[in-house]
């Protein structure tokens, strides 16, 4: 008597397991910005004629315009993709005008009375006829269950892609479907330990893939493209930020030996992999040891700049990607964190830097945050017309230094405009555009530097 | 009679049926308990002085875990189970691995009665009814068809049916499921060449921390020396609490690339809805009631985000006996807790981080007046507490950012004088603590006319310039007003529009960060008048001869 029963069960358990087809290969192909080509081949079963075909375990968030379906001697004749959800307000509404079986319970005995029953109206409570009366449905609150005898044909738990095909003949056929889908992306993550001692950085990099579309490719062969395709119904494309600070200092002009497409690079994943929903996953694709860097300071003031309190300069590590002496790879975009061993040698994170998509041979600049101990006092000490549009302003730099070594600052005045001139300075500066005056200030350990310059301007 | 998964993937091996596709090939391996923790806070990257926040901690620290794991040789999937649910799974660095990690995940999804719920869609599950009268309970094999929209819809042998709308008790009971865990967990996929058991340290950064300096400054009676009490204040908001841990702070600001968007969603769940069809009766108003009896029941049944549940911090623990040490890190100071400590779930912590008396202090009062500004309404001044952080001043040491408490001494009684914030100061810089307004010490600015040439009591003051080439009609006068029983050094500072500048006063100008400023002395119970004329450009465009 146990035996047949576990033997039921069971072939319930197999017959939902297998609404994975055993052959079923995925492929999914990322791109950056959250979007993904999703590839789908499965074996599917085509009856001669005119039918219906269901897709199940696509993308919760799949593009259903960018649906394409190939298979041998098919015809499509329509694509539906059906997001009206399985709920039982839409079953009852669904039911309205049909026949469903009530079950009353007799709170006192437990005793089952059961009648056929026509839903007339849904609306606010559910109204049935039974024979020749009028109820509503549980008015008296006593126990009522409702049974349905079937499921309304374009109700799901989850949206289903469905398609309408004839076919030439039966048989079991392979097929293809693809589509676009957001929430899928990804990004590089970058590991980069300095070592103080020689400076050199060890870097690791990392894939990060995110999953949110709703569902799980299980084996899915993955392959992540560097580089945005231009996307026309994306709103988030359309914002483009401020321009912040550029850490492209040098763009390179090595070529590696990753395999592109088009302008884009790719960087297939080496193993099937499943990518759950919710899951962040990442895998290593770059690990370079022992790489030099520098380690500098840099401040920045704005246009007639002045601060109250001396501010903080940033602290900046720059490297190269070149093939000899740096990582020796383009990196795809994202985000760098730096670490430092401390005393005890346990790698400490020193901050943060976002990444564009770069080169190999470029110089990198990289911020990770304010130095505590190297500050300079941007003042405007002067400001004077000296003819009708022409004004004299006088600035003074003053650099501080609390750390026991002597630090270089790149000290760069913005907001030139290209019209402004520099009629004196207390030491040479450089024009790295026309836009900007920049100085490399020695301050000594444990001490101060102070630069003056007088800028003329047209106005 | 229940079938669990297990046994029929023994009765399918039994049968011969094929593997399940899409399953794990990689063994499951559970890493033990961290064996030795060390956990760095970082401060609030925006947050420049003042204290910390324990409903909404922004700062985040950096976790090391040492674990024990037991790797059987080929490829396995070790589960680093209890990681800080604040993790940001893209930080993670896992080392100590021999053959290397073929990919690390973390998965959102935790064990929740909604997430049982959507991993048994589509497969088998028991339905319980209990009569309430007899207590018996039916079970019945059915097949789950869907939680869409807050609703559960099964199917048994019977028919199809809504969970818990007929006013039975119904509930499920589910096969076992996998993939679902407790608590946050981290995943690597690895290869090992042999049998082994390895020592791996797990990195991470994690969201839910932050620190601040808590100063206290006591004044001495004289006012001319006060003592500098520090504490380092450090919180965890995360329900994961870090037993015994090496435990840092790091002062400075670091960068971080990620935005607030950019936090990794995390699925913690929610309860079973059961949203039936509607259920209004005859005795029900209108529409727009149940409209809001609906709407409220939705937000009463809605999971709540995870911040609102953390609610607010629970514990606070004070240790004084030992400070912290610092030492260097790059551009940063790291301060380090001497003694193992446990940072234990939503608790805020206390350190002592310096203790320094007899440092000399000067008062001033100041304020800023715009000469644009015609009215004649008396505003208070400033005081404010200066000293240099100097080890003449038995200080030099960097002061990380935070709060400052001033207390003073009234007759052997301690008060509260005035709290403010303190940004970081590196050694040798100025310190300046805002003790707010004080009403003993009015300024009062306005213009008055000059119909006499005002040259006799107003030298001029920049040297080259003509008094006759200058035409103004007015002049500026400032009344600063002292009550106290002191004498008080006072600093008015000008607001001037770029290119004017002061040309004649009856007081010693001089200039304070690119502005004009008049450094005097306030005599007990006096008042001091400052008198000065202004040229702006559009006066005139002077040369020097």
């Amino acid at each position: 008597m146990r035996l047949p029963l576990i033997f039921m069960a069971c072939s319930a358990w197999f017959l939902a397991a297998s609404a994975w087809p055993a052959d079923r290969t995925l492929s999914v192909t990322i791109y950056a910005d959250d979007l993904a080509l999703v590839q789908d081949r499965r074996d599917i079963d085509v009856k001669e004629g005119r039918q219906r075909i269901e897709f199940q375990e696509v993308s919760g968030q799949i593009r259903p315009e960018t649906v394409s379906l190939a298979a041998a001697d098919i015809s499509i004749i329509e694509q539906n993709f059906d997001f009206d959800l399985l709920t039982p307000a839409k079953l009852m509404e669904k039911a309205v005008g049909q026949e469903i079986t009530i079950v009353r319970v007799n709170p006192a005995t437990g005793a089952e009375t059961r009648e056929q029953a026509q839903v007339l109206a849904t609306n606010g409570g559910v109204v049935l006829k039974i024979g020749q009366r009028i109820e509503v449905l549980r008015d008296d609150g006593l126990p009522v269950r409702v049974i349905f005898s079937k499921v309304p044909d374009n109700l799901r738990a989850r949206p289903t892609l469905s398609v309408s095909i004839i076919g030439a003949h039966a048989g079991t056929r392979r097929a293809t479907l693809s589509y676009l889908t957001p929430g899928l992306g990804w990004k590089a993550d970058y590991v980069a330990l300095y070592n103080e001692s020689d400076a050199k950085i060890d870097v690791q990099g990392w894939v990060t893939l995110t999953n949110s579309s709703g569902t799980t490719y299980d084996n899915a062969q993955t392959l992540l493209v560097a580089g945005s395709p231009s996307q026309v119904d994306g709103a988030a494309n359309n914002y483009r930020p401020s321009p912040r600070r550029s850490t492209l200092q040098v763009p390179g002009t090595e070529s590696g030996n990753r395999e592109r497409l088009g302008d884009y690079y790719l960087y297939p994943l080496a193993e099937r992999t499943t990518i759950a929903n919710l899951q962040t996953k990442q895998v290593s694709f770059l690990d370079v040891h022992g790489v030099p860097a520098e380690h500098g300071y840099e401040f920045r003031n704005r246009w007639l700049g002045t601060a109250e309190t001396p501010v903080s300069a940033k602290s900046i590590y720059s490297f190269s990607t070149s093939a000899h002496a740096g990582l020796g790879d383009q990196l795809p975009a994202g985000i760098l964190r730096f670490y430092m061993r401390d005393k005890r040698g346990d790698p400490q994170f020193i901050g943060e830097s976002r990444i564009d998509h770069t080169p190999m041979g470029s110089t990198l600049s990289l911020t990770t945050g304010d130095a505590f101990d190297v500050k300079v006092h941007a003042v405007v000490e002067k400001r004077t017309r000296i003819a009708t549009f022409d004004w004299q302003t006088d600035m003074r730099y003053e650099l501080t230094n609390a750390l026991p070594r002597s630090v270089v600052v790149k000290l760069r005045q913005e907001g030139l405009w290209g019209d402004s001139s520099i009629k004196a300075e207390s030491q040479k500066s450089t024009r790295s555009s026309a836009e900007v005056a920049e100085w490399a200030v020695t301050v000594p350990a444990n001490g101060k530097a102070t630069l003056t310059a007088s800028f003329e301007t047209r106005y | 009679m229940r079938a669990t998964p297990r046994a029929c993937a023994m009765l399918g091996l039994a049968i011969g049926a094929a593997p399940q596709p899409g399953s794990v090939l990689a063994a499951e391996i559970l890493a033990e308990p961290p064996s030795d923790l060390i956990v760095t806070v970082y401060r609030a990257p925006y947050r420049n002085g003042g204290s910390i926040d324990l409903d909404d901690l922004q700062g985040f620290a950096l976790v090391s875990e040492t674990r024990i794991v037991h790797l059987p040789a080929g490829r396995s999937r070790l589960r680093f189970e209890g990681v800080a649910d604040g993790i940001e799974p893209a930080s993670a660095i896992i080392t100590g691995f021999p053959g290397g990690v073929i990919e690390k995940n973390r998965d959102a999804r935790l064990l929740s009665p909604a997430a049982l719920i959507a991993s048994t869609l589509g497969k088998p599950v028991e339905l319980l009814r209990t009569i309430r009268k007899t207590g018996k309970t039916e079970r019945l094999t059915g097949t789950l068809l869907s939680d869409a929209g807050g609703g559960v819809v099964f199917k048994t042998s019977q028919g199809i049916e809504a969970l818990r709308c007929s006013g039975l008790p119904e509930t499920f009971s589910f096969e076992p499921v996998s993939g679902l865990s407790a608590r946050p967990t981290l995943s690597v996929e690895v290869r090992s060449p042999r049998a082994e058991t390895k020592q791996v340290t797990l990195s991470y950064l994690s969201r839910g921390f932050d620190w601040a300096a808590d100063y206290t400054v006591t004044l001495s009676d004289d006012g001319k020396s006060f003592e500098l009490g520090a504490w380092v204040t450090l919180a965890n908001s995360n329900g994961v609490g870090f037993p015994s841990a090496h435990t840092q702070v790091v002062a400075g600001t670091v960068n971080r690339a990620n935005g607030e968007e950019e936090v990794e969603p995390i699925d913690i769940g929610g309860p079973i809805l059961a949203r039936c069809w509607p259920r209004g009766s005859t005795s029900d108003v209108s529409e727009i009631r149940m409209f809001k009896l609906a709407h409220d029941d939705l937000k009463a049944n809605a999971p709540m985000p995870m911040a609102m549940r953390v609610g607010s911090l629970q514990e606070v623990v004070v240790t004084g006996a030992k400070k912290v040490q610092q030492e260097q890190l790059g551009d940063l100071k790291l301060y380090r807790v001497p003694e193992r400590t446990t940072l234990a779930s939503r608790q805020s912590k206390q350190v002592r981080l310096m203790d320094r008396s007899s440092i000399p202090v000067y008062t001033v009062y100041g304020a800023e007046v715009d000469v644009e500004e015609d009215d004649a309404v008396s505003t208070p001044a400033h005081r404010l507490l200066r000293t240099k952080n100097t080890a003449a001043n038995h200080l030099g040491l960097p002061l990380p950012s935070g709060s400052v408490a001033v207390f003073g001494a009234v007759q052997g009684l301690r008060l509260l004088e005035n709290e403010s914030d303190l940004r970081d100061i590196a050694v040798d810089e100025e310190v300046e603590i805002n003790m707010g307004e004080s009403p003993d010490v009015q300024v009062t600015a306005n213009k008055e006319k000059v119909s006499v040439d005002p040259a006799q009591d107003m030298p001029p003051l920049v040297p080259g310039v003509s008094l006759r080439s200058v035409k103004i009609g007015t002049a500026n006068r400032v009344a600063i007003s002292n009550a106290r029983p002191t004498d008080v050094q006072f600093e008015l500072r000008l607001q001037l529009e770029p290119g004017a500048r002061v040309v004649r006063a009856d007081h010693r100008l001089g200039t304070k960060n690119g502005r004009p400023i008049f450094r005097l002395r306030v005599p007990a119970h006096e008042t001091v008048t400052v008198r000065y004329q202004i040229q702006r450009t559009d006066d005139r465009i002077l040369r020097t001869p």
